[in-house]
């Protein structure tokens, strides 16, 4: 068990430096413009900008950034500065990484907590119109994109520029830590839009595990035993069929972790998203290349513990 | 986007994905042959038939489109009109004139969502095609050649899951504009977009298409087929692949409906078609600004992007239902 | 937003008309050749001119909204108009303008009006005693100080983009590295000198209002200047009446400045109203960045104690304007907006094409998308209102040429240049591919999209990009190797109120540089590249606005650049903000004399 463990940390840090190697190449090889020249400004001269490339250390080669950034950031965990702000990079995304968060975990929150419940009902009541009406809500919010999900829903429930004012509106996030209620108030809209459409797609997970659960051989069993059929449902069927979906589960997190872009730019939450975002249009590069990092973190991160929990509950898969 | 194609391609690769029972080519019995089978089952599904029907007038407005908006009387997607904004350049609402309503340049709006089909089915099909034709042919190697050429895919496909893909398309996007990249071959705009969709997606039907293989090749007809002396090319192409065949249009077609969505999300984000060339995606991204004020142009390239990707869901869903009675049933 | 980039922002009109009449014999009064622009801003609308600057009321919190960050903090580094409302509100450079004006700069870390000799080419200024650096620092400002804020000019640590520009005429300028040099010398602590090799005192005086004059601790900022690039902008102090909030050891980078998210402005301790003329009614700043310029628009006109200090979105001030019209400010000459044209290569080197473009573009439309004519009035020639020698070079209508008559555009006029440049069906009928690289973000966007539209009805066959702003500059449009042939969203705002600053750069040809060029054009015409070198060195305030005016027509004469936009730049508050605008900064709100009602 622990050699599985440690083959797949391995890779798993084999593939952060393989991927952090490949953005770095990609964004050298294609800028979308000289960050020296961007950050000099108008009126500049020649020499300013040659000194402001040689200041950001882009004037080495390839190699040699790339050989320097790699030893910070393995050995210091030093992601660089910014290289409009000069702003260190690790504290730009420390701070951020709290609204994202929020943002994903309560949002996982409300479509675990609306989806799941929906699916199993529609599973149980197969064909029913309660089954058809809200597998076709779902499917509607799954197709729809989600910043124009968000943006109707500020036009209709913002409290400043809505039609009913409900929700406060977009820039009105707060830390946790300084005001609960208004950090609680102002992400509401943002977990349901950014849920709606995950809500759907696990209600529709749920309802297609569960149905084929219930086909099972071992649930006919339970019934017979004379279990009732709540205890059934939740007991047996549920608890089978959510495996699989608990393995989507890590990696949708851990996904949006790294790139809830449009939702937070949508409500102008200050988040990993929005920075990334916004150093991309700058050929920032160090802070693209911190975000990536990051979002591949936890993307390795959470394929590891899946692998991981898969390999302790189903013996082959280790010797696989 | 990434969510929904985690429906797609359900669970970590560990475990081969569900099975695909259906009869195979070439049985014995005189019976409904299994495209005929298919297809009873799928004429029973209302929804789906209707969202198939759906999709083909879309694609004949698509292919007709200045047709359709001169039947409709209206003015070009290209047409600029200064008078039919206001003093401040608000462009006006919904009128008899223009249903829809015009955008900030005066032009109609009604007429660009016409003309947007074009990009949205382009986008969606061809994107999905290419995705389709890199994931099958990378699932294939990977799943019957095994050892390190699995390897070697399977780690690949691992890299290029763990880049996050909106950042990528925006990054590759932003380079490329202009110029192009990959000495000219890739131009911004629609070709810019069909890549990097195709770029982001090939891992989905990569791997779905491995487990398939994989599973497949231990069957006896193929074991069959080795006593025989096939060679692996045959094998390949005679033997598995046309059992693929099914299963692959259904995840092509669920895949279409999120392709769609990727080239607005990248609209939104700036990386898309080039104006003046409509696009719902880019539509809504031009229409952020004075959504609170001109709420048509936002609204109707919404509701035509949502039918849309919509009617595809719904025919993967029919499709998958068809050929999988025992999940639908 | 508009994402034009807006640069330096103050147009000096009699900056010049000081120096000029107090040291060398000056010609004619200064009052008569102004701008007298003849703009009109709507009515009950209030201007930087029409505001208050006393009698507001001390204390309270102002919150600001603002979608883009700041560029850069640094006095020494800051050139961008967003970047002034905190430098201006934080730094005291020799001197500055009080906000209804861009003429006539009063001293401010100055304590008088500077001497200058009479062979022009050296200038002396006193400093004001009795100013301090806010903590950590504490001490008085000498003269030293303001001599290492403009030497720091010349490190390339601080990277300073117009020193260059306006200073290299100080002796000793080519070694000069961050350290002292001859041009600058301070004999006593309230003295500091400057020394010209030639008499080009009038632009270095000029250039003092800019934030690079702002004093800098020698021994505070050294060490922070050593580094690759300076971090002094993340510790700095202030001489003004505000602060970035700051920790003990003078750290501002996430405590006061926060980038991409806020700003925080304090009071500064040692700030005494004694020694400045700023009332800074106001207790607290808050900036806060990011978010929809729709929704920030709403937030501010709805809310209470807020502005927006920045253009607000184009939907807002339609809504501002009807129905929240005491809450709305209009300054007028704040920059143009122009489309440059490869004058080089291509079709556009031949200048009937140019003049057929010019006459088939729809001014109108294109202002119609930028907002009308509220804050837009069609561009006619290329000084623009407010700076000297506007009236001189046509006023508002402009030279009188059939292709300029047209605000609307006019095809039989654009087709008769097309014919006099060889295309007898009065269309383009050649075989290259106009490469067009506008900016995204709206209006800019929309603009370019109908000079594709109006090329496209030329007969051109067209490659259109929209690219981000920044990139559009350092990447495409200022790069000649790049030889784009069409530059539709370039904008100028000069960095005084003289025709030079508006011309020189970008029209001149000995200003062609490889990269970060500002002659997006290429133009380089001998004739009018001696008549400008001529002006630089004209003297007396009338005279130089008839020279430069002179070089105005020229330029209309070989339709250089295709003009449409002079810019009135408009502002948004809370209705119980009582707030005043800079006209020399396109009327952005001045902490220094807002206040709360």
């Amino acid at each position: 068990m622990t050699r599985y463990i440690i083959r797949r940390v391995l890779w798993g840090v084999l593939l952060l430096i393989l991927v952090t190697a490949l953005m770095f190449v990609l964004f050298r090889i294609l800028p979308t413009g000289d960050p020296a020249r961007l950050r000099a400004g108008r009126n500049a001269s020649p020499q300013v900008i040659a000194a402001l490339r040689h200041n950001l250390g882009l004037d080495k080669s390839l190699l040699a950034q790339f050989w320097i950034y790699m030893k910070e950031v393995f050995f210091h965990f030093n992601l660089g500065y910014s290289y409009y702000s000069s702003a260190p990079v690790r504290g730009l995304i420390a701070e951020r990484l709290g609204p994202t968060v929020s943002l994903t975990v309560g949002a996982s929150i409300v479509w675990l907590a609306t989806g799941l419940p929906i699916g199993i009902i529609s599973a149980l009541r197969r064909r029913s119109l309660l089954d058809r009406a809200s597998m076709g809500t779902a499917l509607v919010f799954v197709s729809a994109p989600e910043y124009w999900l968000g943006l109707i829903a500020l036009y209709l429930f913002a409290a400043d520029i809505g039609k009913v004012k409900i929700f406060p509106g977009s820039g009105s996030y707060v830390a946790l830590t300084s005001d609960p209620w208004k950090w609680f108030t102002s992400l509401l809209l943002p977990w349901l839009v950014l849920a709606a459409g995950s809500a759907a797609i696990y209600a529709r997970l749920m309802r297609g595990s569960l149905s084929e659960v219930m086909e099972e051989d071992y649930i006919r069993t339970a019934r017979a035993k004379g279990l009732s059929e709540r205890r059934v449902v939740l007991r047996h069927g549920v608890r089978a069929a959510i495996n699989p979906i608990l393995t989507i589960l890590a990696l949708d997190v851990a996904t949006l972790l790294g790139s809830a872009i449009l939702v937070e730019v949508v409500f102008n939450i200050p988040g990993i998203g929005q920075l990334s975002y916004t150093a991309i249009t700058h050929s920032d590069f160090p802070i693209v290349q911190g975000t990536v990092l990051l979002g591949a973190l936890f993307i390795v991160v959470a394929n590891i513990l899946v692998d991981i929990a898969y390999a302790y509950l189903d013996p082959r898969v280790r010797f696989s | 986007m990434s969510i929904g194609a985690a429906e797609l391609w359900g669970g970590t690769g560990a475990e081969t994905p569900g099975d695909f029972e259906f009869p195979l080519a070439g049985g014995g019995v005189a019976a409904l042959s299994p495209l005929q089978l298919f297809w009873r089952r799928f004429r029973q599904d209302r929804v789906a038939l209707g969202a198939l029907v759906f999709i083909v007038a879309l694609v004949i407005v698509a292919i007709a489109a200045p047709l359709v908006v001169k039947l409709l009387g209206l003015p070009g997607p290209y047409v600029q009109n200064p008078n039919l904004t206001d003093s401040f350049g608000s462009p006006l609402g919904p009128s008899l004139a223009h249903p829809f309503g015009v955008d900030q340049l005066g032009q109609d709006v009604a007429s660009r969502v016409i003309y947007g089909t074009r990009v949205a089915l382009e986008v969606g099909i061809l994107g999905t095609a290419v995705a389709t034709l890199i994931g099958v042919v990378v699932g294939v190697l990977a799943g019957f050649y095994r050892g390190w050429v699995d390897t070697l895919l399977s780690r690949l496909i691992d890299v290029v899951l763990s880049i996050p893909i909106l950042l990528l398309g925006l990054g590759i996007g932003a380079a490329c504009a202009v110029r192009g990249c990959v000495g000219g071959t890739v131009q911004p705009g629609l070709g810019l977009v069909i890549f990097l969709i195709a770029l982001a997606n090939w891992t989905y039907i990569a791997r779905i298409v491995r487990g398939l293989v994989l599973s497949l090749r231990e069957r006896e007809f193929v074991q069959a087929s080795r006593a025989l002396g096939a060679s692996n090319a045959h094998i390949m192409f005679r033997e598995i692949f046309p059992n693929l065949l099914a299963p692959i249009i259904v995840y092509a077609t669920l895949l279409i409906p999120l392709n769609i969505l990727l080239e607005a999300g990248l609209s939104f984000l700036g990386v898309g078609v080039r104006p003046p060339t409509a696009s719902w995606g880019q539509m809504i991204a031009a229409a952020t600004p004075i959504f609170n004020t001109a709420w048509w142009y936002m609204t109707f390239p919404g509701i035509a992007l949502l039918l849309t990707v919509l009617a595809f869901n719904l025919l993967g869903d029919g499709l998958q239902d068809a050929l999988n009675p025992r999940t639908a049933r | 937003m508009g994402s034009t980039r807006m640069s330096l922002s103050a147009a000096f009109a009699a900056a010049l008309a000081g120096a000029l009449v107090l040291g060398l014999a000056a010609c004619g009064s200064s009052g008569s050749v102004s701008g007298g622009s003849g703009i009109t801003v709507a009515k009950g609308i209030q201007t930087p001119q029409s505001e208050a600057q006393s009698g507001g009321k001390r204390g309270g919190t102002l919150t600001v909204l603002n979608q883009t960050d700041f560029e850069q903090v640094d006095p020494g580094q800051a050139y961008f108009n967003i970047d002034y409302q905190v430098i201006y509100a934080t730094q005291r450079p020799l001197f500055s303008y009080k906000p209804n004006t861009f003429a006539n700069p009063s001293p401010d870390m100055a304590s008088a009006p500077a001497q200058i000799s009479s062979d022009g080419k050296t200038i002396t200024i006193q400093i004001r005693g009795g100013v301090h650096f806010s903590p950590p620092v504490n001490r008085e400002v000498t003269s030293a100080d303001v001599a290492y804020a403009i030497e720091r000019g010349a490190n390339p640590n601080v990277g300073n983009a117009y020193f260059e520009a306006y200073f290299s005429s100080l002796v000793g300028f080519k070694q000069a590295t961050g350290g002292p040099f001859p041009g600058i010398s301070t004999p006593n602590k309230s003295t500091i000198v400057f020394h010209l090799s030639e008499p080009k005192a009038p632009i270095v005086l000029a250039a003092l209002v800019l934030p690079l004059s702002a004093p800098v601790p020698a021994e505070f900022a050294k060490p922070l200047d050593a580094k690759k690039p300076t971090e002094y902008g993340n510790y700095q102090v202030a001489t003004g009446p505000y602060m970035l909030k700051s920790n003990s050891a003078g750290k501002v980078l996430g405590i006061g400045y926060q980038p991409g998210k806020s700003a925080t402005l304090v009071r500064n301790p040692n700030w005494s109203s004694s020694t400045d003329s700023r009332p800074a009614y106001l207790d607290q700043i808050d900036i806060k960045i990011g978010g929809d310029p729709t929704v920030i628009g709403r937030q501010v006109l709805e809310g209470s104690d807020m502005v927006q200090n920045e253009a607000p979105a184009q939907s807002i001030v339609k809504l501002a304007y009807e129905k929240f019209r005491s809450q709305l400010q209009i300054s007028p000459g704040a920059g143009d907006h122009y489309i440059a044209v490869d004058n080089k290569q291509g079709p556009f080197a031949n200048v009937n094409v140019r003049k057929a473009f010019w006459a088939a573009l729809d001014r109108s439309a294109m202002n119609k998308a930028r907002g009308g004519e509220l804050v837009t009035n069609v561009m006619t020639h290329f000084i623009y209102p407010e700076i000297p020698g506007f009236e001189e070079a046509g006023g508002l209508k402009g030279p009188q040429v059939d292709y300029n008559d047209y605000p609307e555009g006019n095809t039989a006029v654009a087709a008769k240049y097309m014919r006099l440049a060889g295309y007898p069906s009065g269309r383009y009928t050649g075989a290259k591919t106009l490469e067009i690289v506008g900016s995204t973000g709206s209006p800019s966007a929309e603009d370019a999209e109908i000079v594709n539209q109006t090329l496209k009805n030329l007969g051109f066959k067209t490659k259109f990009n929209l690219v981000d702003s920044s990139v559009m500059y350092a990447k495409y449009c200022g790069v000649p190797a790049e030889a784009i042939d069409v530059c539709p969203s370039v904008a100028w705002i000069a960095d005084f109120g003289d025709g030079q600053a508006v011309l020189d750069v970008p029209f001149n040809g000995k200003n062609i540089v490889a990269t970060g060029n500002n002659n997006w054009g290429l133009v380089n015409d001998p004739e009018i590249n001696k008549a400008m070198d001529a002006a630089e060195l004209v003297v007396g305030v009338q005279a130089r606005a008839a020279a430069w005016a002179q070089i105005d027509r020229k330029l209309v004469a070989q339709a250089a650049a295709i003009p449409f936009d002079w810019d009135k730049a408009p502002g948004i508050e809370s209705k119980d903000v009582a707030g005043v605008g800079d006209l020399w900064n396109s009327g952005g709100w001045d902490y220094s004399y807002t206040s709360l009602k």
